[in-house]
């Protein structure tokens, strides 16, 4: 499927994309021109300091905010251009997301918590719950499967919800700090389990942090200072 | 999203905060019973007076009567005839089910030693059945039937033994048996303008039920006889031809000793009036048709009289005191309404961020819609559900309890007064009424719910 993809041909571009937030009186740039093109099948970590804008270049390149200039380009579609209930199809059937917390329902087990984008796509229970147990087990998190959010560690809540990531078999997937609230011995667990799996079927990552040592999981890792893209190295391996 | 799903979810979501649920579904309950409760007394109110009227007289039939008109007395309605031109006439409006002309004799009468006044009306027979008579004992008149009659059920207590001795002023009379009648032949005295007498043995053929007291004192003969009887009565009227006296049926020489009334006799003028009916009973197919008709009788200058012409105006005290009732219990639910308002409300602010991931991870804006329209609705249906159960309670607590007390002797046959009662009608209209509450009040919290930005929601939490 995803192996067909054109390497060459970018999955996700982005083109003097400016961010600015008013507050109060004061207008804040959280991104400033920045230019970014995503090959289908990388996996990119975008490194820099708090406040340098990543978290907005995450959300701005998911559509999930619009951006005040240039244009955010997913597989051939002007995105910010787009009407709320046809991004949200884009989301549902080809991204998915994992936050620094989370962000699990803590009504739901984990299985429920990893099946919810299925029921908005209208996907039956039984199909659900099967593949929701598929990438459950993948993240090792079978046995736990029945257990609700409050009863997991932080590792295994952020397993899950990489589990949610992956239920529908994105095309894309956009991760926001997603070790920020893990150990290193988690966080290198997770990478290294999430790389494989993503590896494997051929998807692409964006992932904002600003640990170093992450990124380093990363084909490639853009610096961001102040909302601007600063520079960036390809090929710093830490995988293997 | 599926609706199952929807409701699943919905459900869910209703149930994490159980306590705050069921308050606000209480109010849903209140509501509905105080609507439901209330209404049901605005209708039993109205059917028991219904009741009580049927004993009196069925709604469904009118009476026509002859109007009399005085010479010299001025008039403003054309006053109609009641002849047989009149009773096409009023056979011809729709609505009319059965129709009887009815001629009125009255004379004395004996039964054994006994002796009494009788009130003869003569009905067609074929009509009887349609007309509600009904018989207690015995049948109803046929075809047949020339001096066979039928007795209302108080008619036994117009004869007396003239050599018993009178009951204590103070004592009520005692009550007759009517089957005394019953299969019983009744002389029957009746005497004309110049004095002539005539006797007619009558056989009592059955006895009327006493379900409607209007026929409990007439007894009721065949149409063609009793037009007889009254031709005779007008002899030695002004323009009166002599009946022929071979035609007589039984003539009796013996010397007036009373002057029998004749009821039916305006006593005056033109020889029209032999023509003319004493009255007419119209049956119509219900109710409505019956005031309906009684009205245009009345325009059409007939004099028609019916139960059901009182009944507007109970009907429309019982719809002032529903209005009151049902305005009381409207703003019951619609303080309920206000409740499921700001629950919904409140649950945003607590599911601020269960529904920004469900924003990022797909949920349109329609599904978020629907999952707090269907929430609220939910609300809605368990309140107003629950909320007929108990307005049910409560009406047989009410209706047992109090409808017993209040009219003691009301219950026929061993039922007691309803004075609430809930057709079904008002339990589909307070389900449904309930749900559209339930929906109308999700409508504000749900599009704040959609408004609601994903992004901000995430970065706070
Ligand atoms: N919704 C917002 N309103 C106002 N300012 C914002 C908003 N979101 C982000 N910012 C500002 O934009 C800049 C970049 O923020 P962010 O993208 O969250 O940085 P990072 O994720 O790298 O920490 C910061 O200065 C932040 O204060
Ligand atoms: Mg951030």
């Amino acid at each position: 499927m995803v192996f067909n993809e054109v390497m060459s041909l970018p999955i996700l571009e982005l083109r003097h994309v400016v961010k600015k937030y008013r507050v109060g009186k004061e207008v804040v740039t959280a991104l400033d021109d920045v230019d970014l093109s995503v090959q289908a099948g990388e996996f990119v970590a975008i490194l820099g300091t708090s406040g340098s804008g990543k978290t907005t270049l995450l959300n701005v390149a998911a559509g999930l905010e619009k951006p005040t200039r240039g244009d955010v380009i997913f597989r051939g579609t002007v995105l910010n251009k787009l009407k709320e209930r046809q991004k949200v199809v884009f989301r549902r059937k080809q991204m998915g997301f994992i936050f620094q917390s989370y962000n699990l329902l803590p009504t739901m087990t984990a299985q429920e918590n990893v099946a919810l984008p299925l029921i908005f796509d209208g996907v039956p229970v039984r199909e659900r719950l099967k593949r929701a147990v598929a990438v459950l087990t993948i993240m090792g998190l079978k046995e736990r499967r029945m257990h609700k959010p409050m009863e997991m560690s932080g590792g295994q809540q952020q397993r899950v919800s990489i589990a949610r990531a992956l239920v529908h078999n994105p095309r894309i997937i956009f991760a926001d700090e997603l070790t920020g609230n893990l150990d290193s011995h988690t966080t290198n667990d997770i990478m290294r389990n999430l790389k494989e799996t993503i590896c494997g079927q051929g998807q692409t990552l964006i992932m904002v942090t600003h640990d170093h040592d992450v990124a380093k999981f990363a084909d490639r890792i853009i610096f961001m200072v102040d909302g601007k893209i600063v520079s960036e190295e390809r090929g710093g391996h830490k995988n293997e | 999203m599926k609706s199952f799903d929807l409701l699943t979810l919905a459900n869910r979501n209703l149930w994490r905060r159980k306590g705050r649920t069921f308050l606000t579904v209480l109010g849903v309950i209140i509501g509905t019973t105080a609507i439901v409760v209330m209404l049901s007394l605005g209708i039993g109110l109205v059917e028991s007076q219904k009741k009580q009227m049927e004993q009196w007289g069925s709604l469904n039939m009118i009476r026509v009567q002859q109007s009399y008109s005085f010479p010299g007395e001025p008039s403003d309605n054309p006053q109609r005839l009641l002849n047989d031109e009149a009773i096409e006439e009023i056979r011809a409006i729709e609505g009319v089910l059965a129709l009887s002309p009815a001629y009125e004799v009255g004379g004395e009468a004996k039964l054994g030693r006994k002796m009494g006044y009788f009130s003869l009306i003569g009905i067609d027979p074929a009509m009887m059945d349609l007309l509600e008579f009904e018989v207690s004992h015995g049948r109803l008149l046929t075809g047949d039937d020339k001096f066979n009659v039928v007795a209302g059920s108080w008619v036994i207590n117009n004869f007396m033994d003239p050599k018993e001795q009178p009951g204590r002023w103070d004592e009520p009379p005692p009550q007759g048996d009517p089957l005394e009648l019953l299969n019983k032949r009744v002389s029957l005295t009746l005497m004309n303008q110049r004095q002539q007498k005539r006797v007619y043995s009558l056989n009592v053929v059955g006895i009327l039920s006493d379900t409607s007291m209007e026929h409990a004192h007439s007894v009721f003969g065949p149409l063609p006889e009793i037009k007889k009887m009254r031709d005779f009565i007008q002899q030695g009227m002004q323009n009166d031809p002599m009946i022929p006296p071979g035609k007589a049926m039984e003539m009796s020489g013996s010397t007036a000793d009373r002057v029998v009334e004749v009821p039916t006799q305006p006593g005056r003028s033109s020889g029209r009036e032999k023509d003319q009916y004493s009255f007419a009973l119209v049956r119509t197919e219900d109710v409505a048709f019956t005031r309906a008709i009684s009205t245009d009788l009345r325009e059409r200058g007939f004099n028609a009289y019916s139960m059901a012409d009182n009944l507007a105006g109970i009907e429309n005290a019982a719809r002032q005191m529903q209005a009151v009732l049902g305005g009381i219990g409207a703003i019951t639910l619609l303080v309920a309404a206000i409740g499921i308002t700001n629950t919904m409300v409140m649950s945003i602010y607590e599911r601020t961020r269960e529904i920004a991931i469900m924003k990022v991870v797909g949920a349109s804006f329609g599904d978020i819609r629907t999952l707090f329209l269907a929430e609220s609705s939910l609300i809605g249906l368990m309140g107003g559900s629950i909320g007929i159960g108990l307005s049910y309670l409560l009406s047989y607590i009410l209706n047992k309890y109090l409808g017993a007390a209040m009219a003691p002797g009301m219950g026929q046959d061993g039922v007691a007064l309803q004075i609430s009662m809930i057709p079904a009608w008002l339990v589909l209209f307070a389900v449904a009424f309930s749900i559209g509450i339930g929906l109308i009040s999700g409508i504000y919290p749900a599009n704040r719910a959609i408004k609601l930005d994903p992004i901000t929601a995430m970065r706070n939490g």
